[in-house]
């Protein structure tokens, strides 16, 4: 017996070191952005060009017809021909979910790509678009849509593609010797102000007001039209990231020590910054592609979070996988139905929100400027 | 394993006899002479920003199983030296050996399971824990996305109970005393279990109880397990007490080595420190300054 007892107590103690990390500050916080966005779903299946009321949206979310049926599903994530549905069941299933949806994935990604960046910049004013992303893909944005309009069908593709060059090119600027969290932000200010230009004086060769309007929706970031297909596209690549990032929460934390701590631990430190940022990078990049660029999630949501869970990125990257839809859909329902029947681009939205929300954590934490 | 270890280390020893006969280097009180855990060659060690080398050293020894301490004014590049032996900073020639292999040959999580650093300056998260910062100890230990197992956690347990953190397990990092601070990142650098350990300056700023605490703890780890320990200490008189071997540096070079009786007179306070002070033993070295400076 009292043999036993020693490694039933330490088996119990690493048992604790895996759960717990799960305390009543991040169940709260994934509680009430469930609760968010599962009240922001509601309104979004509602209301809209074909009124139901809310019993009846609720009936076609949980219609028998589209949950249990496998065959459903599949054409959901797959692609295919619809079987026979009810109208309401359609209109909910096919149109107004799937927009939920990819709000869900958007916000995921931008949150935990932005709460990457801030702990591999070192730097609290980090965003999904520091190293240069958003620049990089609202440039290629531009370019296909004036210039290879051929291109079209590819633009989310093509978007995503520029973020990444733009990555790349960022960390070959920063480059010598190594880089340094402050050489990344300079080269990424640096690509991103030229990139910019480049953007803006693209626009100079638009005729066509509809390029414009889309040219603008994409750079700030929409929701319009989305589909099961945004859903297809996104989904994989998401998974991906937000498993790489739960997996890498103790590099995240150790890197949170500062480089020279990291470094005499053991960690390669340019290979482990280099490979975040690729993860960080592919979040974005996925949520590029079905959304455009919606400024403002990856920034605010991380603080948002960190104030709430602190700043152990285990606790954070779980607290942003909840806390970024929430905002995500919620900014959403106010994109789709404030000024209806114009819908706004969700990004025009995150910026009006988060941007006071921003001012806020500012007045009111005196620590602000600690990662 | 012990066995092929204790072949090795019998291998070092002849090699650090040549050595030590060579230049007469490592020889200690007794008269015997010691391996080296860890040796500098032929260092120049400059940074980016700086023309000249700031370090220039021959050779420098840490000798196996004692505790080594490095003494000097401030700017005398005691503290790059302990980057480039740490991997820190890696020399524009010359080269480092750890247990006679060059640490440029060890993998970066291979090397920290050896050799520990402490660095003078380090920064953490304020809502960080201190059972959480020593858990980080165990990183080179670790793969990728492994999680704690029993090993880890028993390493843990060891490093808080030697550290004397215990009591303040909980707490956040931010909350804590300076000194409460400094044993809590020593109790992270010794869940690292290596067999050699260097401190940049561990005890500035803290309190003379602090200070205390510290090298008391560094002490403990030395005798029980031979811990291979250089560190960087301020205080010459202490760093004389507490220290086995002494290593006096001036202006980016090695003025003076061996054991603290022999390094510490009269003549080096003036030549190394600029002060004109008496230096007693009775039997722990005093040092009185003769007149105000």
């Amino acid at each position: 017996m009292s043999g036993t007892t020693p490694t039933e107590q330490s088996s119990g103690s690493v048992l604790n070191r895996l759960f717990g990390w799960i305390d009543g500050s991040l169940l709260s916080l994934c509680l009430a952005s469930l609760v968010v966005v599962v009240a922001g779903g509601l309104v979004q299946v509602s209301f809209g060009a074909f009124s139901m009321t809310i019993g009846e949206a609720w009936r076609a979310v949980f219609d028998p017809a589209v949950i249990f049926d496998p065959q459903v599903w599949q054409v959901f994530l797959l692609g295919g021909e619809l079987p026979e549905l009810g109208r309401q069941t359609l209109i909910v299933w096919n149109i107004r979910l799937p927009r939920v949806f990819v709000a869900v994935l958007v916000g995921a990604n931008l949150a935990i790509s932005g709460a990457i960046f801030q702990a591999v910049t070192r730097n609290e004013l980090a965003s999904p678009f520091i190293l240069g992303v958003s620049s990089g893909a609202g440039l290629l944005i531009l370019l296909t849509l004036v210039v290879f309009s051929g291109l079209a069908a590819y633009l989310p593709l093509l978007a995503a593609l520029g973020g990444m060059f733009a990555f790349v090119l960022v960390y070959l600027i920063a480059w010598k010797n190594g880089t340094s969290p402050v050489r990344l932000v300079l080269a990424g200010v640096i690509v991103g102000t030229v990139f910019q230009s480049l953007q803006t004086g693209l626009f100079f060769f638009v005729d066509d007001i509809g390029v414009v309007q889309s040219a603008i929706a994409w750079t700030t970031g929409s929701l319009t039209g989305t589909d099961w297909e945004q859903v297809r596209m996104a989904l994989p690549w998401s998974i991906i990231a937000v498993g790489l990032a739960l997996g890498s929460s103790r590099q995240l934390n150790v890197l949170l020590l500062g480089e020279q701590t990291a470094r005499s631990l053991g960690m390669s430190i340019e290979k482990v910054r280099f490979a975040l940022s690729g993860v960080a990078v592919l979040a974005a990049a996925a949520s590029i592609a079905v959304a455009g660029i919606v400024g403002f999630v990856g920034l605010v949501v991380p603080h948002l979070v960190r104030n709430v869970v602190g700043s152990d990125y285990k606790r954070l990257v779980v607290g942003c996988l909840f806390a970024g839809p929430a905002l995500m859909v919620a900014a959403d329902v106010g994109a789709r139905l404030a000024l209806n029947p114009i819908q706004l681009p969700v990004g025009v939205v995150t910026g009006l929100v988060g941007g006071p929300y921003f001012l806020y954590l500012m007045r009111k934490q005196q620590n602000i400027g600690e990662v | 394993m012990s066995n092929q270890q204790s072949g090795d280390s019998q291998q070092m020893v002849q090699h650090g006899e040549t050595d030590a006969n060579a230049d007469g280097r490592a020889s200690v009180e007794d008269g015997s002479t010691r391996e080296s855990a860890l040796t500098g060659d032929a260092l120049e060690l400059s940074y980016p920003t700086s023309e000249e080398p700031v370090v220039e050293c021959e050779r420098i020894d840490i000798p196996r199983g004692e505790i080594t301490a490095l003494v000097g004014p401030n700017g005398s590049g005691k503290s790059t030296l302990l980057k480039s032996l740490a991997k820190q900073l890696s020399p524009d020639t010359g080269n480092v050996y750890l247990d006679g292999k060059s640490i440029s040959e060890y993998d970066d999580k291979a090397f920290a399971r050896e050799l520990g650093m402490l660095s003078q300056q380090h920064d953490s998260p304020t809502s960080l824990t201190v059972e959480d910062l020593v858990y980080h100890g165990r990183y080179p230990h670790r793969s990728f996305f492994e999680q704690v197992n029993d090993d880890d956690h028993q390493a843990v347990e060891r490093a808080i109970d030697l550290a004397g953190v215990e009591h303040i397990r909980d707490k956040q990092i931010g909350n804590l005393s300076g000194g409460q601070s400094q044993l809590a990142w020593i109790a992270m650098v010794l869940a690292q279990d290596t067999d050699v350990l260097l401190l940049d300056e561990p005890t500035t700023y803290l309190d003379l109880h602090h200070q205390l605490r510290v090298l008391e703890t560094v002490r403990q780890l030395n005798e029980e397990r031979g811990v291979t320990v250089a560190v960087v200490l301020h205080d010459i008189a202490q760093a004389a007490r507490f220290a086995d071997y002494l290593v006096a540096m001036q202006d980016g070079e090695l003025y003076d080595w061996g054991p603290p009786r022999e390094v510490v007179t009269e003549e080096l306070l003036a030549d190394v420190f600029r002060v004109e002070a008496a230096v007693n033993y009775t039997p722990d070295p005093e040092i009185v300054p003769k007149h105000s400076l």
